[in-house]
């Protein structure tokens, strides 16, 4: 196999005589891939300085950092300048549960915003391990290629011969070409085809949301290859293993129960029964099926497995078969996927759900997006604007061959490979009306107007309609607030959420750990000092929650945000939800409550930044380099 | 007066029943009422969903499909509607 080699000079010399803070190796490995056959491709070291891992830790918060520092507001995301970045976190490695993930950041094709999506396992402890805090690429290989590093040898190697092959294909073939010891993260056709909402896979999991699968698959890169055995120092390695003993622990108690029982698939019946269960592209909050698709059902009919991430003592995951016979295949299953491939689109048949759930996996495609889009052809069809007359919602083997068609990129796959916004911009008339998403991102399974709080998180949320980032919904399910009476007091219950997650996605933990914390920043703070030796308090991590989301914040200015952004699509608002009258939110009432969103984060009440706030978190720099650009 | 209950998540896993019914004498009751018998019908309930106060932590109550309650001392009328449920509702 040709080898294309990289620049060897990677040893950073001015790193070995800087203070290094525990967890961290004070560095990322910049990769340019080269715009052609002729510049091979190369990478450096970049010393990461103290103070910008202590203010942005990592993950999340550093790969938004590294993405400005790259100038990527302002690119095309699926240029050769574009950057994504692959960031671990000064937990990593550790022994705490559930620390063995990596985010993947890069501004987003879907939506042109940023775009910062997790994954979990080993390519996180491995890619850590090559000696670097976060790997960054940017250009563009000449030909379909294996981005390979090893240690400090970084090479392309050809992928012509992996080019088209799924997901677990890719993952099966090269681990069978490369020795123990590597991990890989791959995209499957749908990245290659540039959809716009294909994932990046790892041992079948997924970096799932905004499109980050296409960025590399416009890079020309089928996979990255990582192997490395480079470990961090912790500052108090013995009371640290005390902390993580106690945490795993913890893990295993009443506050991971129902994941570890039952999965998150749980939700169908509890949704469905409070009308906030998305059915037929948002039209209904209640699915007549449902039952059907519930694991309390579908265990009953086939065989049910539990699987953990590395470094996971939780074992969320609930893998079914896909038929009741000895031997068959199994497909993890969580509550997105089975809501967006089953009531979204109106289908019901549990066989049909798990396979096109698979399949998704299998051509590297967003569940979510892939359902709500399909799903918002499929009310185009039903209302004559989309003369796609196979289309319709209910139909198994529509939705089946729909995926195929998005994963092949024939017939009308190529506008279904879009997403919902650019398909309704060119579907026309009203149908930007019903395209369920916001910023372009389709909407999780949280109906809004019965869950008036994740409203509120959906429109305001960076990455564009996301559960994730925010976890608004919890309020709604709680004695907190009124779900059907969105008021402007919930702002700071939203924001909340908002920050927690964010200080989450950055150390990195899994969030499915929220549970066992009685107070959340006080024991990340321990967290994190026993690993860096920093001595960080819960009010420093509050303000680092608030940067981060800033920054983000920041970072879609500088991609062009306006303030027409942060709302809901016009199904949402001013009409009650069918099948549940009080369901009804007023633009008025949604409009009140982002203001006060944006004053209480300190912004302008349309949710600008000020100069001083920039300062304040040191972002006013990114504003002339991103104009440079 | 008759209280219809719902499980749903971890509670309808440890009673292994979707719903049930729970009398209790005169017009009104409180939601702490109404987990005791709970508790002395479905033990599993008792040791993993509930403690002397109501409800554990990770789990949530809400009344007719409407409004979430957590207070031990919510009111309950005759015909309502319990839910019972695992409280996080992420995925």
């Amino acid at each position: 196999m040709q080898k294309d080699r990289a620049d060897p000079n990677l040893t950073p010399s001015t790193i070995e005589h800087r203070h290094i803070p525990g967890g961290y190796h004070g560095n990322y490995l910049s990769v340019n891939l080269g715009p052609d056959d002729q510049t091979p491709v190369t990478a450096r070291r970049v010393p990461l300085d103290a103070s910008v891992l202590r203010s942005f830790l990592g993950g999340s918060g550093l790969g938004t950092w590294l993405l400005l520092e790259h100038g990527s507001a302002t690119c095309d995301p699926l240029s050769s300048e574009a950057a994504i970045a692959f960031v671990f976190s000064p937990l990593v490695g550790s022994p705490l549960t559930t620390s063995a993930k990596f985010a993947v950041v890069s501004k987003s094709p879907l939506t042109d915003r940023i775009n910062d999506s997790m994954a979990s396992s080993g390519f996180a402890i491995t890619g850590k391990g090559v000696g670097c805090d976060a790997l960054v690429v940017t250009g563009m290989a000449a030909s379909p290629s294996i981005l390979v590093i090893d240690q400090d040898d970084v090479r392309l190697e050809p992928a012509e011969s992996l080019w088209g092959a799924t997901c677990s294909d890719t993952q099966r073939q090269l681990t069978a070409h490369f020795s123990s010891g590597w991990q890989f993260a791959v995209i499957g056709p749908a990245g290659e085809r540039l959809v716009r909402y294909a994932t990046i896979s790892h041992d079948s999991r997924h970096a799932g949301r905004g499109g980050s699968g296409a960025v590399l698959g416009a890079k020309n890169i089928k996979a990255i290859a990582v192997r490395g055995t480079q470990t961090c120092q912790w500052a108090a390695p013995d009371a640290l293993l005390q902390l993580a003993k106690a945490m795993s622990k913890k893990s295993t108690g009443p506050a991971t129960e129902k994941y570890r029982e039952l999965g998150t698939a749980t939700n169908v019946l509890l949704f469905n029964r409070l009308n906030t269960l998305p059915t037929h592209n948002f039209q209904q909050g209640h699915f007549e099926a449902a039952a059907a698709l519930s694991p309390e059902s579908m265990s009953i009919a086939r065989k049910r497995t539990r699987a953990y991430c590395a470094a996971c003592t939780i074992g969320c995951e609930h893998l079914y078969a896909l038929s009741d016979q000895e031997g068959t295949d199994s497909v993890r299953l969580e509550y997105e996927n089975l809501f967006a491939l089953g009531p979204l689109c109106g289908v019901g048949d549990p066989d049909v759900v798990l396979t096109a759930s698979r399949r998704c996996d299998e051509l590297g495609i967003d569940t979510i997006s892939a359902g709500g889009t399909i799903a918002f052809a499929m009310e185009c069809v039903q209302r004559g604007q989309l003369d796609q007359p196979w289309l319709r919602f209910g139909d198994g083997a529509a939705l089946l061959r729909a995926i195929e068609l998005i994963g092949a990129g024939e017939g009308f796959g190529r506008e279904l490979a879009k997403g919902s916004r650019r398909l309704a911009e060119s579907i026309g008339g009203d149908s930007i009306q019903f395209a369920a998403q916001v910023k372009g991102l389709e909407l999780p399974g949280y109906e809004p107007r019965s869950l008036q709080t994740m409203a509120l998180g959906l429109a305001v949320g960076t990455r564009g309609a996301d559960h994730n980032r925010s976890g608004a919904y919890e309020i709604d399910f709680s004695q907190q607030a009124d779900r059907h009476n969105l008021v402007p007091a919930t702002a700071a219950l939203a924001i909340d959420t908002e920050d927690k997650a964010a200080l989450i996605d950055s150390l990195i933990l899994c969030r499915f750990l929220r549970g066992i914390f009685t107070d959340f920043y006080g024991e990340a703070a321990d967290m994190l000092n026993l690993v860096t030796g920093w001595e960080t308090t819960a009010d420093e991590l509050k303000e680092v929650s608030r940067r981060i989301i800033t920054t983000k914040k920041w970072f879609n200015i500088l991609a062009g945000w306006t303030p027409v952004e942060d709302t809901l699509p016009a199904r949402f608002l001013n009409q009650p939800l069918p099948d549940d009258p009080a369901a009804q939110l007023d633009i008025q009432q949604l409009s009140a409550a982002i203001c006060m969103y944006n004053e209480q984060r300190g912004w302008s009440p349309e949710g600008w930044i000020d100069r001083q706030h920039l300062e304040d978190f040191g972002l006013a720099c990114f504003d002339r380099r991103a104009m440079d650009h | 007066m008759s209280i219809r209950v719902e499980f749903y998540g971890i509670p309808r896993h440890r009673t292994g029943v979707a719903t049930t019914t729970v009398e209790i004498a005169g017009a009104t009751a409180l939601l702490i009422d109404v987990v005791r018998r709970l508790s002395d019908r479905f033990p599993s309930l008792a040791r993993d969903c509930f403690d002397q106060d109501g409800l554990r932590d990770g789990f949530a109550a809400n009344v007719n499909g409407e409004r979430f309650v957590s207070d031990a001392s919510t009111p309950l009328v005759d015909g309502s509607c319990l839910l019972i449920l695992s409280a996080d509702a992420g995925g």
